[in-house]
């Protein structure tokens, strides 16, 4: 390192030094665009992520039903579901439905499997609680109504077969047999025992359902099948599932797949226009914020006029002088994007705790752009006041003018 | 005196205070349309998120009751339908102006060519007039913003007011596929009381089980099922708020709510208070949130309108420093000039006060142009993304007034603490 060199840093950084308070302004102004700069940036670029994770509250976008005649099997549905992304797949609910009997009101019975159920239909309202496991029913409103059934109460389904010769009783618990005073047939009437733990609201079709475990539709139908339907909720957009109904339906053959419209293609435009109301609010902040830094700089600059005519009167080049200036600005805008990016993904990630309760991704990408965004603009700001001092005649800003 | 020597500063010296004013213009601008933006976004993603359809369903009040416990076969009717004219009361409701659409719904099963199929008679876009106490209430309302998600995929979405007639059908992609059904066939359904021959206009895609129905005007349903006049269930989309705790406890039972409580609540456009002014208005009808809209909805925008709060804190905390730097340092670097009246005898008191008045005009001018510019601002966001002018509310001016005050007065005062404890004569020698 020669002397000239040696010596153009120490007055960079005896500058910055001695002046402490004006290069804290000028930098406090620095690090706040900064942190606006890649604060605003990761927000941007997390917020269709975990908007599309709250928009899972619309409940399933994806339905399998059989393809053609039948029931979709457990072997076929595992491997449907095994096609999606374990982090985007939300949940999936099988449903089987029966008509039954109860206090001789036909009823549809809706076997269902209850852990996974709130995680595709996150918004049923229950007053009670789901049931646990077997004998336990969850009853929509308009049935309970129906049946004037509350919470605590017990209620027998009902399943009447003809009894044949291959008729097994021995597989029932809990039967009453009679003969049909006309045609003598016998009819078995099987009797399911259960206990309402909950009152579902949806105010959707729901509400005129029972609502079962599978084990329980089984042994009150004494038959073993498929599901009728499966809700699938996956965090994705419109066209990746559609991309997942493609694989499936060329895939598995037992699964017919459809997406579910009204959620899927309102989800988008929805998250379309949240998504450019983030970025054009994050362009103007970013915008005025910048502008902001600039005048800021500007004037720390410009107040300096009288030490570059003093330089410029002791025979110092105007070159030398622009790069000396200009070194001393960008060296202030780097340390200030430094600063204000790690900032920056602090705020970011408090924004994304408080809204989202998730930790926003970090993006390394915005560091740079960062760092690269301040040092440009802070050099930029610098440019103009020094030229303007640079090319005043040195006398006249000496004398104070 | 006084006056004088702001002017002189004003004279002399507008180069610097008008590089301050520009500043704070700037953050008063951020200030404002943020401050907007963040107020209105609510209501703006709110009518986003209709496209998801109804939020609220009205049902005859005694659907399942009257039919089951009393059996009366004479008032079937009664039972099981709302009088159509009766809908006109949603235009008259507190909240009628949150409601965005509405229409009913009539459904019967038909025969066409052979096989039975759903037939929805309902209002595409309808145009309502309805007179109450001597007002005319009126509107264009229908299915066509309840249904945003369908595609057309032939044809066009049924134009009520200009077609000539009711006998016009919409048609489900499936079942036209599965009929060899276009747009401008005609197709003959049977119903229980009668036949109809309708005019396909649109086949629609809607991804759900309508993709098997047939949609048709109100009157032919009517006619087919021998109810005119009346319908069975109607969809209502409404603005309206998120629940809170106060909606969840006047869900339950709005009679258990204090006299302020029930004020409160009836007064905000909650999902539950609208469903219940509708049930005043028509009371033999029962309103009920869908809770897979309303729900959602809810949650969505408390997402939304926190998320854009915290970046307006955010902008608000950037050009709130932004502003008392530039102050700070616009009346720092006066120190040879305030030095200099020090040392002609001017009293520590007669300084702040100068500097302050000067700082203040030029911020209050700042702040005006500013409020301006974020007005436009505002305005750009609000046709880029919603189409539409956001609403300016009188608070933002006032807080953006307090705001750049408060502002501009923790900025001058660092800067004129140090100056007062200045020497003069070691800042008129220089050596500052």
């Amino acid at each position: 390192m020669n002397k000239k060199q040696r010596m153009f840093i120490r007055m960079v950084v005896a500058s910055l030094i001695r002046r402490r308070s004006r290069m804290i302004v000028a930098l406090l102004a620095i690090v706040v665009g900064a942190t606006i700069l890649s604060g605003l940036g990761m927000i941007y670029y997390d917020v269709p992520r975990q908007m599309s994770a709250q928009f899972r509250s619309y409940g399933a976008n994806i339905i399998f039903t059989p393809s053609g005649d039948g029931y979709v099997s457990e072997e076929d549905l595992d491997q449907g579901v095994s096609i999606f992304k374990k982090e985007e797949l939300e949940g999936f609910t099988p449903y089987r439905y029966e008509n039954s009997n109860i206090h001789n009101l036909p009823v549809t019975l809706a076997g269902t499997d209850f852990d996974s159920v709130m995680k595709t239909s996150p918004y049923w309202h229950i007053s009670g609680r789901l049931p646990m496991g077997d004998g336990e029913t969850l009853v929509g409103a308009k049935a309970a109504e129906k049946l004037g059934l509350d919470i605590g109460d017990s209620v027998s389904a009902q399943n009447s077969f003809m009894i044949t010769e291959d008729t097994d009783l021995t597989k029932i618990p809990d039967y009453e047999i009679y003969t049909d005073p006309e045609t003598g047939e016998k009819y078995c009437d099987h009797l399911l025992e259960m206990q309402v733990t909950g009152i579902l609201e949806t105010g959707g079709p729901e509400e005129e359902y029972i609502y079962t475990t599978f084990h329980d539709i089984s042994s009150l139908t004494l038959s073993e099948r498929g599901y009728d339907i499966v809700e699938v909720s996956v965090a994705a957009m419109q066209d990746r599932l559609k991309d997942y109904i493609k694989t499936i339906n060329s895939n598995v053959s037992g699964i017919s797949s459809k997406l579910v419209k009204r959620v899927t293609a309102s989800e988008s435009t929805v998250l379309t226009k949240l998504e450019s109301l983030v970025f054009i609010v994050t362009l103007v902040v970013l915008a005025l914020t910048m502008i902001c830094v600039a005048t800021t700089m500007t004037a720390v600059i410009a107040e300096r006029r009288r030490e570059i005519g003093l330089r410029k009167a002791l025979g110092a080049l105007n070159s030398s002088i622009i790069a000396e200036f200009m070194s001393e600005g960008l060296l202030l805008g780097g340390v200030g994007g430094i600063i204000g990016a790690v900032l920056g993904y602090f705020f970011a990630d408090v924004v994304s705790m408080n809204v989202f309760s998730s930790s926003i991704t970090f993006r390394p990408l915005l560091i740079p752009i960062t760092i690269a965004a301040s040092v440009l603009v802070t050099g930029l700001a610098c440019l103009i006041p020094i030229r303007s001092a640079v090319d005043v005649d040195p006398a006249l800003v000496l004398k104070g003018e | 005196m006084f006056f004088r020597m702001i002017r002189g500063t004003f004279a002399r010296q507008w180069k610097k205070m008008l590089m301050i004013a520009l500043t704070v213009a700037l953050g008063a601008s951020i200030a404002t349309a943020m401050l907007n933006v963040m107020l209105d976004v609510g209501d703006k993603i709110n009518e986003e998120l209709k496209t998801y359809g109804s939020n609220i369903t009205v049902i005859p009040q005694s659907e399942a009751v009257m039919n089951k416990l009393y059996d009366v076969e004479n008032d079937e009717i009664k039972a099981e339908y709302i009088q159509e004219e009766k809908l006109g009361e949603l235009m008259t409701i507190f909240w009628a102006n949150n409601i965005t659409d509405f229409a009913p719904l009539t459904d019967t099963t038909v025969t066409l060519n052979g096989s039975d199929v759903r037939l929805i008679g309902s209002w595409f876009d309808h145009h309502l007039e309805f007179v109450k106490k001597g007002t005319t209430y009126q509107r264009d309302t229908g299915i066509i913003n309840l249904r945003s998600w369908w595609d057309i995929t032939d044809g066009k979405w049924m134009d009520e007011q200009k077609l000539d007639g009711d006998k016009y059908a919409m048609i489900g992609a499936e079942l036209a596929k599965e009929k060899n059904l276009s747009a401008g066939n005609k197709i003959t359904v049977n119903g229980e009381k009668g036949a109809e021959e309708l005019t396909i206009v649109g086949v629609y895609e809607s991804g759900d089980d309508e993709d098997q129905c047939i949609y048709t005007t109100l009157p032919v349903v009517q006619r087919l099922t021998d109810s005119s006049g009346l319908f069975k269930k109607a969809e209502v989309s409404a603005i309206t708020s998120p629940d809170d705790e106060l909606a969840v406890k006047a869900a339950k039972n709005p009679s258990l709510l204090s006299g302020d409580e029930y004020d409160l609540w009836y007064c905000t456009a909650y999902v539950s208070s609208i469903c219940f002014q509708i049930q005043e208005a028509i009371p033999e009808a029962s309103a009920a949130a869908v809770r897979q809209i309303a729900d959602s909805e809810g949650k969505i925008l408390e997402k939304t309108e926190l998320l854009m709060s915290l970046i307006t804190l955010m902008s608000l905390i950037g050009a709130t420093l932004g502003i008392s730097n530039l102050v700070t340092s616009g009346v720092m670097e006066r120190s040879a000039e305030l030095a200099l009246l020090k040392a002609v005898g001017a009293a520590n008191s007669q300084i702040p006060r100068l500097v302050l008045t000067e700082i203040m005009i030029t911020s209050v001018i700042g702040a005006a142009a500013g409020y301006f510019i974020g007005y436009a601002f505002a305005q750009i966001i609000g046709h880029t993304v919603f189409s539409s002018s956001i609403e300016m509310s009188g608070i933002v001016a006032l807080i953006v007034a307090v705001l750049i005050i408060a502002v501009t007065l923790v900025g001058c005062i660092p800067a004129i603490r140090m100056l007062l404890r200045l020497r003069p004569s070691e800042v008129l020698h220089g050596a500052h």
